[in-house]
């Protein structure tokens, strides 16, 4: 105990704290930690939805000594066996339980938080679940597959008063808090404008047979609360090409760069007042989502923001925010680039917009379990950023223009594309009252 | 008495028949064709059926010897028609012909140049000035200018270099530049044009010239990365020409998307009846494809609805959507009107209605529902509520249509 917590504010003292903006300053942020009220010395975690995503999250959050993995939870068999061996062999023992039913592993299991690695289908029952045990929750992106969802997950968060972080991890890499800190800062002069390049969409499957479901497979379970259909080979990270279960690409990513053009333009806690374009959706094969997406906002202060499929857009993937003097863009693989160099150079003074600071997106929540203060990606931020995706797709599916109200956060003068805000569920799948 | 009656009666039926056909067709078109680097065994007969279909024309192919043969039989009476669709490169028309067909144009007569006619003739002088621009055939800076779009203005370029070029066939967005012209009027700026030849580099006299639509020949599949000319027109004395590049038919090919493509499909049909008449009568479709979708007619041309309809109560999962997308399309294109949703409305309850609908289809009926349907669906649908095989897809409507409170 006492060598883990030891190695805790060693780990923590070599990396940036919330708003704390020089790490390097060992001994102060070792003691306002130390200084802070923790609910325990290790923090007991779990994770339900143990896919790829699932097991590179929970992997990432083992490397940290302040944290007890305790349980997993999973409807494929499989998933929860090597998810349980991965445990288990860090641990030396054999402790850590297995479950093929969320309401059970919350029923049984102690513990302080949970990571949620799920197909978006399943994001706001679960996300809610959770809040309601008053866990904290390192959450996927997008936040949830509808915007009526996202909220009801930011209500469950703000009422339980956990701590939520969100997928989002750029927010916790360089280039981008530097590239957002710089556009935020004015270094390209107002913003008019910001371009987002997202993943161009799948290559059709066809339509498999109908096939037996795998012996390890609850197939009831993970449909859940989407409509009922026959087994034909597609659940595990393919669920994103089907419009029951997710966006595609574009509600995949909006977590990544439509999140970042928010950061730059100080937008986390508003959105667009207009969202209009087109979508172009495959006409064969049971992948039905927008292989092409092209839409663009409008937001209250003047600026737009377009967002498409990379090969639509003239830089490909990333975000470029264009301003009156000059444009900047950030994209993964460290990429930060300007119309001038020299913009690059700029140094950001004291006085100046200093965006939240963290180097590592987990230990950034571990973090704040023990802080109580809020995430670099919470809950609200992330809803923001799906929303502006969701109201892209409902744009795509209606054909028309959306209006928005970024403060009600509801969609004006418009009963039809209203009603793809929700998405009903099948019984006995409901919410959990919040 | 009565038999001469009966004959006589017969008579006028027949002579009724008659004058109703003339009265419906009301252009003539001929289709010139019979060499060509091109299919145009395959072509000819679509474009016929292209003009044919919009019930305007009658439409007549004539074909002319063979490579190499004697072509002085070759001579058809062009003052026959309103208009002459040429989908012909190939050997030179004897000069009795070349003439007639001169005096065609410039006393009025309409004339269609489909994709690689304009590769023939080079050193036919009237025949360039008709067809505005060309390409290969030994064209170069002898034969005229360049003609293109630059940062969004026409420019007539004379450097010197080879006419006619095209890079890989993919889609491309076509992107209108008069958006007044009775052939382009009423379509959407820009849209997306199947597989096709972008023809590029086409230079000639360029005289009386007008581009209606530019295509982006993108460096990145061989272009230009200009925006060339794809869809323009050309008066020559008082005959109209329509000039489109798009359309290509390849020899060997078992499917030809550019010709199945609505917009091909459209412009051609447009265009033939301005170079025919100076006007445009025909409605844009509504399944018309925007920049984001290619919308292919694999019968060449478009769905009714009560096809379209009954497509869909055949349809499974295991198929192909086409039928779907082309709803799903015209719901979209309604732009939230409520009427024409309504008229949609109710053909989607018949299909729910139906006895000989698939499961599937009925499904895919609810799904679309749930957002757009009005109060005149609710009804029916409660009437589903326990049917053992869309009791959640309509559970799933139901509540979507009926927000609780």
């Amino acid at each position: 105990m006492n060598s883990s917590r030891r190695e805790f504010l060693k780990r923590s003292a070599s990396t940036a704290v919330g708003a704390i903006i020089l790490p390097q300053i060992i001994p102060s942020s070792a003691l306002g930690l130390n200084g802070m009220t923790a609910p325990s010395d290790r923090i007991v975690m779990g994770s339900i939805g143990l896919g790829s995503q699932g097991t590179s999250n929970m992997k990432n959050f083992l490397k940290f000594k302040q944290v007890q993995w305790v349980a997993v939870c999973d409807v494929d068999k499989k998933h929860n066996q090597s998810a349980k061996a991965i445990v288990d062999k860090t641990y030396e023992n054999t402790d850590c339980r297995a479950y093929g039913d969320f309401r059970e592993f919350l029923e049984k299991e102690k513990l302080d938080a949970v990571c949620l690695s799920l197909p978006d289908h399943w994001h706001s029952i679960i996300s809610v679940s959770c809040a309601n045990k008053k866990l904290d929750i390192y959450g996927e992106k997008p936040l949830a597959r509808s915007i009526r969802e996202g909220q009801a997950i930011s209500a469950a968060a703000h009422k339980n008063n956990i701590i939520w972080q969100t997928g989002s991890w750029q927010r916790s890499v360089e280039n981008f808090h530097r590239g957002a800190q710089l556009v935020r800062n004015g270094r390209i002069g107002k913003v008019t404008h910001v371009e987002v390049g997202l993943p161009d969409g799948n290559r059709s499957i066809g339509t498999p047979a109908v096939m037996p479901v795998p012996a390890e497979l609850d197939w009831e379970f993970w449909l859940g609360p989407a409509l009922k259909v026959p087994y034909r080979g597609v659940s595990h990270w393919n669920w994103r090409w089907i419009q029951d279960y997710s966006g595609g690409q574009l509600t995949d990513w909006a977590g990544h760069h439509i999140d970042i053009a928010h950061w730059g333009l100080g937008f986390d806690e508003t959105g667009p007042i207009s969202v209009e374009g087109e979508g172009v959706f495959p006409r064969e094969g049971i992948y039905n989502v927008a292989v092409e997406y092209d839409f663009t906002c409008a937001y209250k202060d003047g600026t737009t923001m377009r967002v498409a499929n990379a090969s639509r857009q003239k830089y490909g993937m990333g975000t470029v925010w264009y301003g009156d003097k000059g444009w900047l863009r950030v994209n993964r693989g460290d990429v930060i680039e300007a119309s001038d160099p020299n913009i690059l150079k700029e140094k950001i003074s004291e006085n100046e917009i200093q965006l939240y600071k963290s180097t590592d997106h987990f230990l950034n929540f571990l973090e704040c379990i023990k802080s109580r203060k809020p995430t670099i990606t919470p809950v609200d931020t992330a809803l923001r950023s799906i929303s502006v995706g969701l109201l892209g797709e409902i744009a795509m599916l209606t054909g028309q223009k959306i209006q928005w109200d970024p403060e009600k956060q509801e969609i004006v003068d418009n009963a039809m594309a209203s009603r793809l805000l929700s998405r009903p569920y099948r019984q006995p799948w409901t919410i959990p009252t919040i | 008495m009565k038999k001469n009656i009966l004959i006589i009666s017969l008579l006028v039926s027949v002579l009724a028949i008659f004058s109703n056909c003339k009265e419906q067709r009301a252009y003539k078109a001929l289709i010139i064709t019979g060499q060509n680097n091109h299919n145009w065994q395959a072509s000819s007969p679509v474009l016929k059926q292209l003009l044919d279909q919009t019930k305007l024309f009658t439409t007549d192919i004539t074909e002319t010897p063979a490579p190499g043969k004697d072509m002085s039989t070759f001579n058809p009476e062009f003052a026959k028609y309103d208009v002459v669709v040429l989908d012909y490169t190939g050997d030179a028309w004897p000069e009795k012909t070349k003439t007639a067909f001169v005096d065609y144009v410039k006393n009025g007569g309409g004339v269609v140049v489909y994709h690689a006619a304009d590769n023939a003739f080079t050193d036919w002088k009237e025949y360039n000035e008709m067809i505005g621009l060309g390409g290969w055939g030994g064209r170069t800076e002898k034969d005229g200018p360049y003609v293109y779009f630059k940062d969004g203005k026409q420019v007539s370029d004379s450097t010197p270099g080879n006419g006619g070029s095209h890079g890989a066939r993919h889609e491309f967005k076509v992107q209108l530049r008069n958006t007044e012209h009775p052939i382009t009027k009423g379509l959407p700026s820009k849209w997306l044009h199947a597989e096709d030849e972008l023809y590029s580099q086409l230079r000639g006299p360029a005289k009386n010239m007008e581009i209606l639509a530019t295509a982006f020949a993108d460096t990145s599949k061989g272009g230009t990365g200009r925006d060339e000319p794809a869809l323009f027109t050309i008066t020559y004395g008082k005959g109209r020409i329509f000039h489109t590049t798009l359309g290509h038919c390849g020899n060997g090919d078992k499917n030809f998307p550019a010709m199945e493509c609505a917009g091909f499909i459209t412009t051609f049909q447009r265009g033939t009846e301005w170079a025919a008449s100076s006007v445009v009568t025909q409605s844009v479709p509504v399944d018309f494809p925007n920049s984001a979708s290619v919308v292919q007619w694999p019968e060449y041309k478009p769905l009714s609805l009560d096809e379209i309809v009954s497509e869909i109560e055949k349809y499974d999962v295991s198929k192909s959507r086409k039928y779907i997308y082309d709803l799903q399309n015209r719901l979209r294109s309604a732009d939230g009107n409520p009427e024409v949703l309504l008229s949609y409305e109710k053909l989607m309850v018949k299909i729910l209605e139906s006895n000989i609908a698939t499961i599937d289809a009925k499904k895919f009926v609810l799904r679309e529902l749930s957002w757009m349907g009005s109060d005149y669906c609710i009804s029916k649908l409660k009437k589903l509520e326990t049917s053992d095989d869309l009791k959640d897809e309509v559970k799933f409507a139901l509540t979507r249509l009926q927000p609780s409170k």
